[in-house]
């Protein structure tokens, strides 16, 4: 039996717009996924913001009802068995919220405790367990009003670990975390992985992505768009090479032009510094170069390097080049 | 429901007791509400009433204490659920499976009990005016009475707080539900004064039943039987509130996950 299985779900939201004459606008932002994670698996839902990660995240953990479609957790559906499912599984979403400021954490921790129906005694064992795993064990009785967003987040994944659920949901638990606390957090889940937990993890970081999910759900404007392992998804890009020009400011228009050239895949922009960076997918790989140049229209152009795809290209393909 | 589930939902309603009673002891306005505002209405009404009598010094101290329990009800209890929507937690309540009405609960029984601490100061205060303790009449019924007043208030809080959150334009009523309920509770002076009609209104308010029972046990000059009307209403009442609550939680739960607004950024 799959550990999470959806089926055609699919979410709505409605939103009022206007004052008087009020109108109800339906958004849509989850249409119709099906996919299915494996006992032990780490699955990856990757996506740019806003594509329905986080509703999908949110029907799995019992606190959104689906529009329609259905899924099941360990075999019991997400709506009718609630609270069976709840005691069952953990989830962390990313962000400071969620925790009481002006208690400790390791008074957050026995609060919760107690909430996920967690023996006392066990309790006293495992909360300085799990700090001393997430690497808090010399601030648990500090309030957390005090703690770093990397500490508030590890604290989240603390948190959700003390009635040692089955399933995890992890909802980018790196957002926001500067590269050291991004680091020892992924560590974390790697450890997690390891006890052969289910976990299921959004991001949009595709090296985080590549490096920790065995399998990646490719998510975009609430329609799943590719699934496959990391290696399978950069194999959508394999026959390409990706070129990229370093430019100092990308004229409107330009983008149109490059795009219509027949041998030029994609085109997306991203922005470093004061620079902005023209990543081009070409299967004429260097051979292009040149003509992409004279395309370019006399555009001040820095570096050009011409590499290998990875799994960030691979998803650039697969959205649309929009990033 | 096993024992283990109810000792552990128990030890949840206990932690979630404790924790908000920590945090109120760090809130200004929880403690303005619990302190302040009853010790100035205690000693503007020994003002008013210290023309009438030394029993009216005790009237004073229970009506003054009885304004901070209900200030407390209806500011820190009933927004007991919104706060956990700001702070971001109400998600991980909701989403674990104690039952919120639980935690609630606790919650609110951390806010009457700390509450209990204006009757205390308007007590200390009026030793401090009048020079002499202020006398409880029937102090073990008085006891009875205050520990099923706390219950039923408690209780009430569970109305209140999804009803808040469910109608946010009765919550902008707020600040104008705390007189009124004063006045037909009886806190600071009998009823009687008030017209007729108001009667059935204080009728159905557990606070008017709670005022009756702490006022004639304190005061004295009332029977057994009389007492004990109070405390059965009280008791009724609260039952009535506790099978209400729990479908106003059922209702809210349900319609917060169909509406997405467990969350509010």
């Amino acid at each position: 039996m799959n550990t999470i299985e959806v089926c055609n779900l699919r979410r709505v939201y409605k939103t009022g717009i206007g004052v008087i004459r009020r109108k109800v606008k339906e958004v849509v932002a989850v249409e119709d996924i099906s996919f299915d994670v494996q006992p032990g698996e780490l699955f990856g839902l990757l996506g740019p913001n806003g594509a329905g990660k986080t509703t999908t995240v949110k029907m799995l953990t019992t606190l959104l009802i689906p529009t329609s479609g259905t899924a099941r957790i360990l075999g019991m559906d997400i709506v009718k068995g609630a609270r069976e499912i709840q005691a069952q599984i953990g989830f962390v979403f990313g962000g400071e919220r969620g925790l009481y400021w002006r208690l400790s954490g390791y008074d957050n921790l026995r609060y919760f405790s107690s909430l996920y129906l967690v023996d006392p005694e066990v309790a006293q064992k495992r909360i300085p367990y799990l700090l001393e795993m997430v690497g808090l064990e010399e601030r648990g009785q500090e309030k957390v009003e005090g703690y770093s967003r990397g500490m508030k987040q590890r604290l989240h994944v603390a948190r959700t670990l003390l009635h040692d659920p089955t399933v995890l949901f992890l909802d980018e638990p790196t957002m926001g975390l500067d590269p050291v606390g991004a680091r020892e957090l992924r560590q974390v889940i790697r450890n997690l992985q390891s006890e052969k937990k289910t976990i299921l993890l959004t991001t949009h970081y595709m090296f985080e992505a590549d490096s920790l999910c065995q399998r990646i759900a490719v998510i975009d404007k609430g329609r799943i768009i590719a699934l496959d392992t990391p290696e399978g998804l950069k194999g959508h890009v394999r026959d390409l090479s990706v070129i990229e020009f370093e430019v100092y400011g990308v004229p409107s228009g330009i983008l149109e032009k490059l795009r219509a050239q027949p041998y030029v895949d994609t085109v997306s922009v991203e922005n470093r510094d004061q620079k902005q960076a023209l990543l081009i997918h070409s299967p004429r790989g260097s051979e292009a170069v040149p003509d992409l140049l004279k395309s370019m229209d006399g555009l001040r152009v820095g570096n050009v390097v011409v590499r290998e795809p990875t799994l960030e290209d691979a998803y650039v393909r697969l959205v649309g080049g929009k990033v | 429901m096993s024992l283990r589930t109810i000792r552990l939902y128990a030890r949840a309603m206990f932690l979630a007791f404790e924790m908000t009673l920590r945090q109120n002891f760090t809130d200004m306005f929880v403690l303005f509400g619990i302190f302040v505002q009853p010790l100035i209405i205690a000693l503007l009404a020994f003002w008013m009433l210290q023309e009438r009598g030394s029993d009216y010094i005790i009237f004073v101290v229970v009506g003054s204490g009885m304004t901070g329990l209900w200030t407390t009800v209806l500011f820190s209890s009933g927004s007991n659920i919104t706060r956990e929507r700001w702070t971001g937690t109400l998600e991980l309540l909701v989403g674990a499976p104690v039952p919120i009405q639980v935690v609630i609960f606790g919650k609110n029984l951390a806010d009457v009990l700390q509450s209990l601490g204006s009757m205390l100061l308007s007590y200390t205060l009026a030793i401090l005016i009048f020079g002499q303790i202020p006398e409880i009449i029937q102090p073990e019924l008085f006891a009875v009475s205050l520990m099923i007043a706390v219950i039923s208030y408690v209780c009430f809080g569970l109305i209140v707080s999804p009803v808040f959150v469910m109608n946010p334009n009765v919550q902008r009523l707020q600040n104008g539900l705390e007189f009124p309920i004063y006045i037909l509770s009886g806190f600071l002076f009998p009823i009687a004064l008030l017209p007729n009609w108001t009667t059935p209104l204080s009728y159905i308010l557990a606070p008017y039943w709670a005022a009756r029972a702490l006022h004639a046990t304190s005061s004295g000059g009332a029977d057994f039987k009389e007492i004990a009307l109070t405390w059965g209403m009280m008791i009724l009442f609260s039952l009535v509130y506790l099978i209400a609550s729990g479908k106003l939680f059922k209702t809210l739960l349900y319609k917060a996950r169909v509406e997405a607004s467990l969350l509010r950024q």
